[in-house]
């Protein structure tokens, strides 16, 4: 039987004023205001660039005030009054600065010139008086790529100063003044002490070669030998790992998935890999490369484990862990690498305490994925940090 | 690209919007400047999202006693303009003014970027600096508070359950008159900071808080770093700073350190003179 789409999911209408005109466009939920323009009214003026608010290109007026149209959804336009490059007709400021703009060869390509002037109109109206290190800063969520400040920045100074001349005041509030430094009488002051500090990291997270390299240190309270026994099952290795499922495996290979969630993000990576764990040395290996087909993502990865003897401890045993992975598609464009440490730290605490809790004899703490939820309960217990703490 | 699809409610009032948030995939959208990007980029993949900004209880600043209380839907160019009638402390204006670029501000909120929980966010650094208290609400409309300073555990984590939903930042009203300094370090104006450094200092209050943000977790407080400029009322050394960083930030590289340390110290310069 096919999906159906829910109600809510379907068309429904949306009624906006674009340029002076009262407009009702049946779109879905999802839509954004610039696919609004773009392809339900036919005002191609607005730009799309980057589709994540960073370019500026698709900056409209709504109701009166620059936004990003490719971050604003259909329902959120609801009554909203949108000014766009095509409209501003009988617009001062805006003449003004289309004039400035021809005047100062203030485009080359002009594909960032719709969203330059919606921007730059609201600086006109704003700012007291042209400053072009402010002006310039506040350009900042405008790209230009063709080296066209220069021009673009004159215009605004030139208009500003047009402003000032007509005795049109501006709306901006003027900036703070900042008084130097003046210092303070010494006192005792009251400290507050943070009642859950992060958890101490006790390794490392590089780059190299494009590849994400994460190697980490943990203690686990038992014996070596029944560390390596467990380390060295796979399905028992697969158990504690938070989100993760063996689908099948024989002595070197598997098939699974893993579901993770980081705040908003959720991925769930499908694929296979190889694995091989040697008594002797006590170091176990598996590769292996999945992909996450809801957002399109890739991951391939190898981790590698040494069980070893704690110092004076013959109870305790430390595991050095090595990851090393790669992650293409969409998932890797938001790759901020010290994202990603805080992220393996959590996994790795959940998964050495799920081990610890069945080396005990106890049942796995948690094994259905990973939610915000089991992350606040394992730090709100201060388990994270007793774990990494360094031996 | 574009998101998946998803149904979107406007909230007509906090406890739906909060009863709302009980079914699996759901999530509040205010501004949209953070969560619009991973949607768009497919990171996130919601079935329902729910707007609060219309919400009028969400949008209030007003002070009540010694309390000033700003609401979670309070755009950053509400509080980079300071229309309101309210006296917002100095330190918040001149945050806010920083954050990412004007047409984000218009649309981006106070609450939302606390409960989104970015580390290189401005917010979770300055209010942690200023000791604000998060007011959340749940779907029973029962109502606690939780102080900034415990309330992001890492990177994208809170203390928010699931039908909860931030109403109200509140501070002192005091703290718009105690000295600070903030600092951050970006490649580019308007960018994720690389390293943000911050101080508030209140000597009526006997307060000092120094903080150093985006990292890969949750503000970092430096209590005794804090006691002891409190103490002396000079600044400490970049090799102290350095140093305090490297016992807390073990992990920390290089060059994450020396951001840091350089955020961090014109912070204090702002406030203690060199």
């Amino acid at each position: 039987m096919n999906a159906t789409v829910t109600p809510s999911v379907a068309k429904q209408p949306v009624s906006l004023i674009v340029n002076n005109m009262p407009e009702t466009v049946h779109v879905t939920p999802r839509t954004t205001l610039a696919e609004i323009l773009r392809d339900h009214l036919d005002l191609t003026g607005t730009h799309l660039g980057c589709e994540q608010g960073v370019c500026g290109a698709c900056t409209v007026m709504v109701d009166g005030r620059p936004e990003r149209a490719c971050l604003t959804f259909a329902v959120s336009c609801e009554g909203a009054a949108v000014e766009t490059v095509e409209g501003f007709k009988g617009d001062d400021l805006m003449d003004r600065l289309r004039a400035a703009f021809h005047r100062n060869h203030a485009l080359q390509c002009g594909f960032c010139t719709p969203g330059m002037l919606a921007t730059a109109r609201d600086l006109v109206e704003r700012l007291d008086t042209a400053d072009e290190v402010r002006i310039r800063n506040e350009l900042s969520g405008n790209l230009c790529r063709c080296t066209g400040y220069v021009g673009i920045v004159n215009s605004i100074m030139q208009v500003i100063e047009e402003r000032r001349a007509c005795g049109l005041p501006c709306t901006g509030t003027p900036r703070l003044d900042r008084a130097p430094p003046t210092g303070f009488a010494p006192f005792d002051a009251d400290i507050f002490k943070q009642p859950s500090a992060p958890a101490v990291s006790s390794g490392t997270m590089t780059v190299e070669n494009g590849w994400s390299v994460v190697k980490r240190e943990v203690a686990i309270n038992h014996s070596s030998d029944t560390v390596w026994a467990h380390f060295s099952d796979l399905d028992a290795v697969a158990a504690c790992l938070p989100g993760a499922k063996l689908a099948q495996h024989d002595d070197s290979t598997f098939e699974g998935h893993i579901s993770v969630a980081f705040g908003p993000i959720a991925a769930k990576f499908e694929g296979e890999g190889t694995y091989k764990t040697d008594d002797s040395t006590r170091i176990g290996t598996v590769s292996g490369r999945g992909k996450d087909r809801g957002g399109q993502s890739a991951v391939e990865g190898e981790l590698s484990y040494t069980v070893r003897r704690a110092q004076g401890n013959p109870d305790a045993s430390v595991v050095d862990v090595g990851f090393r992975f790669r992650i293409q598609g969409i998932l890797g464009q938001f790759n901020r690498p010290e994202l990603v440490n805080g992220f393996v730290d959590y996994i790795l605490g959940e998964f050495v305490a799920n081990c610890d809790s069945v080396l005990s004899g106890g049942e796995l703490r948690y094994n259905k994925g990973i939610s915000a939820f089991t992350m606040i309960r394992v730090i709100i217990a201060g388990k994270l940090r007793a774990l990494f703490q360094r031996s | 690209m574009k998101p998946v699809p998803f149904s979107h409610n406007i909230a007509d009032t906090l406890q739906l919007a909060s009863k709302a948030l009980n079914t699996d995939g759901s999530k509040i959208i205010a501004g949209g400047q953070s969560i619009g990007p991973m949607l768009n980029l497919r990171l996130v993949r919601p079935t329902t999202l729910i707007g609060v900004t219309r919400l009028e209880e969400l949008q209030k600043i007003h002070i009540i006693g010694d309390t000033l209380s700003i609401g979670a839907a309070v755009t950053h160019a509400r509080i980079e303009d300071g229309i309101d009638g309210v006296d917002l402390p100095p330190m918040m204006r001149h945050v806010a003014r920083s954050i990412a670029y004007r047409a984000v501000r218009n649309k981006g909120t106070l609450g939302g970027s606390l409960a989104h929980a970015d580390p290189a966010a401005d917010w979770v650094t300055t209010m942690t600096a200023l000791d604000a208290q998060l007011v959340i609400r749940d779907a029973r409309g029962k109502s606690r508070r939780e102080p900034m300073a415990s309330f992001m555990r890492g990177a994208y984590r809170t203390g928010l359950q699931q039908d909860e939903c931030i109403t109200a930042v509140e501070m002192p009203v005091a703290m718009g008159q105690a000295l600070w300094g903030y600092d951050k370090i970006c490649r580019k104006v308007g960018e994720f900071a690389d390293a943000i450094g911050a101080i508030v200092i209140h000597p009526d209050l006997k307060y000092a808080r120094v903080v150093v943000g985006a990292t890969e977790d949750a503000p970092l407080l430096l209590p005794d770093m804090a006691r002891e400029i409190a103490r002396t009322a000079t600044a400490p050394s970049l090799g102290d700073i350095d140093s305090t960083l490297a016992t807390y930030l073990p992990g920390a590289s290089r060059v994450k350190r020396q951001l840091l340390k350089t955020a961090l110290s014109r912070a204090i310069a702002k406030v203690i003179p060199s």
